[in-house]
């Protein structure tokens, strides 16, 4: 989507690199040294589940994505952007590039489902047409298609977490950002929605996913970062045993 | 922006205002206040301006020539021109020379009017006689005086000067212009009510200064009203707007919205007052026509259009404005920062 130049660093499977951390570190306001010294590629059309105790800095390690955090030291490319260079004004042209799955959900009770999807749309200035064409779409994705005029709060809280994902993928992101996205669903359901996530990756969107859930990790052959203290202390490119 | 973007952004603006309607109701009843409150203002104070200019042109000064009449009777007659060596010319049954005054005929003193009319803030002069002056005295005083006055006039001659009934502009210049007319060649004594001009002015000044305080306070106070109406609409949509802001709307985007709720209390409200006015007014006026009988009382309809600009002017400076101040102070905070407040 973005038509930057990034400078190509590791030619792994799928292509040039999505993400790219270089020396990065992350001290907040009162002294929490929340991520020390990250170096790390994530490439186009990887899977990358990123899990740690809690306090490790994985929330942290993605809102530095989002760029709702700046590092402190160390440069940080997603999507072509740096962001250590991005003004503020140009933030909201980074997050078009990725879609944002959200742990509590974050729809908004008083709109249905169809409108929850559609806001995203609107909020990048599509017209009507396109909006009705691709919020049906992306509905059907995720097993919704049926669902379009019910409100939040007659929805399980697997089928919500659906809708939130259809949200994300909506404008059609170079890549997916779920920080715990399964943390409030129930295991069955955990399930299904990482198997959707793992088909829209098939589709070549890059997907940084945030989990606790170790059967997730096992079971899903994706790769695993782990992060402990505010280090990456593993990378397995293939997910595995801890 | 794309035109699809504006009508969303209208709507949502619409829908923001009535998903806080109670909210709203509040506001604009308190913006209905203060603008109605600025209405009267402004209709007491041009009603009062319009009296006060009535009065100021009620205002005349008298200035009084130094012709026969003005010999006649002063003692200056005789010291004014000394016995000279050209005093050839006889004088009259009452021993006054035409060299003893200034102003002899007529025309000397249409002249003297029409150099008195070309100061800076003298608006109208009107040359009156001194006959016309004894005639209209007599009209307008009570039989016995009438019969006093007649009575001087058949023993000495009339008894008043001829003189020029001056009105002015500008009751602040009032002073200095009445100096210079009193040190103009031919001017005897000048008879004025510059107290009465100069109260006139203090009050016109009065009017002007506490008119811009009342209006000032009233606007800083819808100002209050409508950004605190919008903090609360956007604490309302938190959520909503944290959204936005993930999946990439820009600032003036997620802004858009609320500036709309806020002209739109704006717009209500004015047109609300604007009603109000009316009917008070009317109410208001009928009321003083018939009690008092003047209809010295100026028509809503003239103040109207003026009056409904200066509310849909405050209602959208005060929605522009106050939203700008709110949406400003939340607008910093990035997605899951601002669900948290
Ligand atoms: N806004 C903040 N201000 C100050 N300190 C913070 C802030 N956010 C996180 N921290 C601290 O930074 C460290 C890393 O936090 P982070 O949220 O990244 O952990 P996490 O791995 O996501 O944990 P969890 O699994 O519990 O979600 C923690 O010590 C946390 O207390
Ligand atoms: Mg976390």
């Amino acid at each position: 989507m973005s038509g930057q130049s990034v400078d190509i660093t590791s030619p792994e499977a799928n292509g040039k690199p999505v993400i790219e951390f270089k020396g990065v570190s992350k001290t907040y306001q009162n002294g929490t040294h929340a991520l020390n010294d990250i170096n790390i590629t994530i490439n186009q059309g990887e899977f990358v589940f990123v899990v740690g105790s809690s306090g490790a800095g994985k929330s942290t390690f993605m809102k530095l994505i989002m760029r709702e955090e700046k590092a402190n030291t160390g440069t940080i490319t997603v999507n072509g952007f740096k962001l250590n260079k991005l003004k503020r004004k140009n933030v909201p042209l980074l997050r078009r590039t990725m879609g944002i799955v959200f742990q509590d959900f974050r729809l908004i009770p008083k709109m249905n489902v169809f409108d929850n999807v559609a806001f995203a749309m609107h909020v990048v200035g599509a017209s009507g047409r396109e909006i009705r064409r691709e919020v049906s779409k992306a509905l059907s994705a995720v097993g919704l298609g049926d669902k379009a005029r019910s409100m939040p709060n007659e929805l399980s809280g697997g089928e919500q977490q659906r809708v939130g994902l259809a949200r994300a993928l909506v404008n059609h992101p170079d890549l997916i950002i779920a920080d715990e996205p399964t943390g409030n669903v129930d295991p069955n359901m955990s399930y299904e929605i990482v198997s959707m996530l793992t088909a829209i990756n098939k589709q070549g969107t890059t997907v940084l996913m945030v989990t606790h859930d170790h059967s997730l990790v096992r079971d899903f052959k994706h790769r695993v970062i782990m992060l402990d203290g505010g280090r990456i202390v593993a990378d397995n490119a293939a997910g595995g045993d801890d | 922006m794309k035109l699809s973007s504006v009508k969303y952004l209208t709507k949502e603006g619409f829908r923001n205002t009535w998903a806080n309607r109670l909210m709203s109701v509040a506001s604009v009843g308190v913006l209905v206040a203060c603008m109605v409150a600025i209405g009267l203002a402004i209709l007491i104070s041009e009603n009062a301006k319009l009296a006060l200019g009535n009065l100021e042109k009620q205002n005349v000064v008298m200035a009084y020539m130094k012709d026969y009449t003005w010999a006649f009777y002063s003692d200056n007659a005789k010291d004014a021109k000394p016995a000279d060596s050209s005093s050839k010319e006889k004088a009259d049954k009452n021993g006054i020379k035409s060299s003893d005054y200034v102003i002899h005929t007529k025309e000397e003193a249409e002249l003297l009017c029409s150099e008195i009319e070309q100061l800076d803030n003298v608006e109208s002069v009107e040359y009156i006689s001194g006959e016309e002056g004894l005639k209209s005295m007599k009209e307008g005083v009570l039989k016995d005086q009438e019969q006093y006055f007649s009575f001087l006039d058949e023993k000495y001659g009339n008894p008043l000067s001829g003189a020029a009934k001056i009105t002015m502009k500008n009751m602040e210049y009032f002073d200095a212009t009445l100096e210079k007319i009193e040190n103009m060649e031919g001017i005897d004594v000048v008879q004025s009510h510059g107290d009465l001009a100069e109260k006139i002015s203090a009050i016109k000044n009065g009017l002007a200064i506490a008119g811009f305080w009342i209006i000032s306070i009233l606007m800083i106070i819808s100002l209050v009203i409508v950004s605190n109406t919008i903090r609360i609409t956007m604490y309302s949509r938190k959520l909503e707007i944290s959204i936005m802001k993930a999946v990439g709307a820009t600032n003036s985007f997620v802004r858009i919205p609320f500036i709309v709720e806020g002209v739109l209390l704006g717009v209500i409200s004015a047109v609300l007052s604007e009603g109000i006015l009316y009917f008070c007014y009317r109410v208001a006026t009928e009321a003083i026509t018939k009690t008092l009988g003047t209809t010295d009382i100026i028509m809503y309809s003239e103040l109207a259009p003026v009056l409904f600009m200066i509310f849909v002017g405050i209602g959208i400076v005060a929605g522009v404005v106050g939203s700008a101040i709110m949406i400003s102070k939340y607008l910093h905070k990035e997605g899951s920062e601002f669900a948290a407040i």
